[in-house]
């Protein structure tokens, strides 16, 4: 094949393959662009916080005063003789048990009782889920209301009942346990969703087979839909544990921490040093600490509940 | 159906009396259940249309005077407005901070909803080298722990310039871990590649493939998710707390806590304020209650 060289030394055949190749190459690069926005996003808001909260851990800094000196691992020793931190720490996990535990149980009781589909449950599920679509801190204005010692609506119901008042968020070992109640109140629409929709998942003729093997209704409940439920109620555990280990907007409203530093989680703790002590770089080894501990407890969850993808 | 396997016994005089207690017994729970839900929303909505006295006055004993009104008025509404003599000494223009929110969550839902889709057919349709690695980089943010992380978020917008503007309460949250996840599972799951591919074939772009195929064809999922996302912003109240200090450019969940919650002496102005902030939410859950719950439920079967 005779063929004429151009200046370039190409081919037609190498031409077309460097073009086929920048073509290619184009096609790549427009592909990227659909997701560089995205990543630049997550990189950015997502990512780069917890960076700079590391570095910002290592130095005196405070919104006001800017960067001072560089003071390595101090904030982290200052944690550990923090009798503060371990309080808040505690109290954080109180909170995780009153809540999660609770919250669940009824979910999957409320999902089981209204599996039916009437007018009724499709009511009384819009009431459930009511909450859930309400933003917390209306509903945390509302219900520090409704808790309220003098004015409360749940003094109303008591007195009229004859019973007499009772201090709920004032009240060093009430309050927890109100705001948790309240938490459950509000979330429990989601776990309730998800229950829902597991139960559906369960094909109807398992139970039909176990009535006929002669099965009672617990024992259909234990051995069928329980281990069928599993995976989901794993996910529901493990993201409600994460979820309420970082409860923030109800303790700010109803509590402030309070009474006697009862209410005050880890995210408030936080929040309080760096916005009202001025404390931001002790702030952020904290938060870098919360990730950690957030980030282990999760890994241990999946570990021991043995979630599989 | 279940049931008709076991013995039918429902015929004799006794089981029906048995039959009849169970169905007042399973309204009278029904009943309940509204009540511990839906009880603090109209003490709430019904609170905001009465006196201020009245609410103190009719709390003993516990009826439904304790929540109708016997005279009703719209003062608080127009006190937390800014629209009565009151109202604009007290600084009050919630009808303001009602369009911040608005706007922020509108604004929010349409970005996430442009670049998240884009995002999502990168994923779900596209070829690239290491797009594995690139879906791990995306799906990780969801273990960073949201609250947890608000503190430094605050210092990299801040950095940015950003904090104190519309551009703090809008531009971090216009990417979503969850919302891709979810348009790719629904591109994969819904879309024919046929239809796509097609289009490719007839010599359209990966643009017009997307904007003119894809996304006809992705309605009832971006629906959930823009559904979902809407909530979500209209619902935060720590990020905005810290990030914005102008009660000018303030969202009205923040105001609502920062003027009133704090010394609940005015119950009526905070129940007509917080009427404000969850009505919409509320109205438009009603209305799309099918996409949000099929949004929710998703997320866990998905896991």
């Amino acid at each position: 094949m005779a063929q004429r060289f151009d200046a370039a030394g190409a081919t037609p055949a190498a031409n077309l393959l460097s073009r086929v190749f920048t073509w290619r190459r184009r096609q790549l690069i427009v592909a990227f662009l659909f997701v560089l926005p995205a990543l630049i996003n997550f990189l950015t808001f997502r990512y780069i916080p917890i960076f700079e909260a590391a570095y910002a851990s290592v130095f005196e800094y405070s919104l006001l005063g800017g960067f001072g000196d560089f003071i390595g691992l101090a904030h982290y020793e200052r944690m550990l003789t923090d009798p503060v931190l371990w309080r808040a720490f505690q109290s954080t996990v109180m909170f995780v048990v009153y809540k999660v535990p609770l919250q669940i149980v009824l979910a999957l009781a409320l999902a089981l009782y209204l599996s039916r589909q009437t007018v009724g449950t499709a009511i009384v599920r819009s009431a459930i889920l009511t909450p859930m679509v309400t933003s917390l801190i209306i509903v945390s204005i509302i219900w520090a209301m409704i808790y309220h010692s003098q004015n409360g609506l749940i003094q109303s119901i008591l007195l009229s009942l004859g019973l007499p008042k009772v201090a709920f968020l004032s009240d060093v070992n009430n309050a927890m346990p109100a705001v948790a109640a309240m938490m459950i109140w509000k979330d429990i629409g989601f776990s309730f969703i998800i229950f829902v929709a597991g139960l559906k998942g369960i094909p109807e003729m398992y139970y039909e087979a176990a009535i006929v093997d002669g099965a009672n209704r617990w024992q259909s409940f234990r051995h069928i839909t329980l281990p069928l439920l599993r995976p989901i109620m794993m996910f529901v555990i493990v993201t409600q544990t994460i979820f309420s280990f970082q409860v923030f907007v109800p303790i700010y409203q109803m509590t402030q921490g309070g009474p006697l530093d009862s209410t005050k989680v880890i995210v408030y703790y936080i929040y309080q040093m760096g916005f009202r002590f001025q404390e931001m770089g002790y702030a952020s080894a904290l938060s870098i600490v919360t990730l950690v501990v957030l980030l282990t407890v999760s890994w241990l969850q999946m570990r021991v509940l043995k979630v599989d993808e | 159906m279940a049931a008709d396997l076991h013995p039918v016994t429902a015929h004799t005089p006794a089981a029906r009396v048995l039959g009849a207690l169970g169905q007042v017994l399973r309204i009278a729970i029904y009943a309940g259940l509204c009540f511990v839900f839906l009880v603090p929303f109209v003490w709430m909505v019904f609170g905001g249309v009465r006196a201020e006295n009245e609410i103190f006055a009719n709390l003993i004993p516990f009826s439904l005077r304790t929540f109708i009104p016997i005279e009703w008025t719209l003062e608080s509404y127009l006190t937390v407005l800014g629209m009565n003599e009151t109202g604009r000494m007290l600084g009050y223009s919630f009808g303001r901070n009602l369009g911040n929110s608005f706007f922020v969550s509108t604004a929010v839902v349409l970005l996430s909803l442009v670049f998240n889709t884009m995002g999502a057919y990168f994923f779900a349709r596209l070829r690239f080298p290491g797009k594995k690695y690139l879906i791990l980089f995306v799906l990780a943010t969801f273990l960073v722990p949201f609250e947890a992380t608000i503190v430094p978020l605050y210092v990299v917008v801040r950095s940015l310039g950003l904090h104190n503007s519309y551009g703090a309460l809008i531009v971090p949250w216009f990417a979503s871990p969850f919302v891709i996840f979810s348009l790719i599972q629904f591109m994969r799951d819904q879309i024919p590649y046929e239809l796509d591919e097609a289009a490719l074939i007839d010599g359209a772009g990966y643009w017009t493939t997307l904007w003119r195929v894809i996304v006809p064809n992705t309605v009832p999922g971006l629906v959930t998710n823009g559904l979902l996302e809407f909530q979500f912003i209209w619902n935060l109240f720590y990020w905005p707390l810290i990030s914005v200090t102008s009660k000018e450019i303030q969202v009205l969940q923040v105001v609502i806590a920062g003027t009133l919650g704090q010394n609940q002496q005015y119950w009526g102005r905070t129940f007509a304020g917080s009427s404000l902030a969850t009505i919409p939410v509320v109205v438009i859950f009603l209305l799309l209650q099918r996409y949000y719950v099929q949004g929710v439920a998703s997320t866990g079967v998905k896991g």
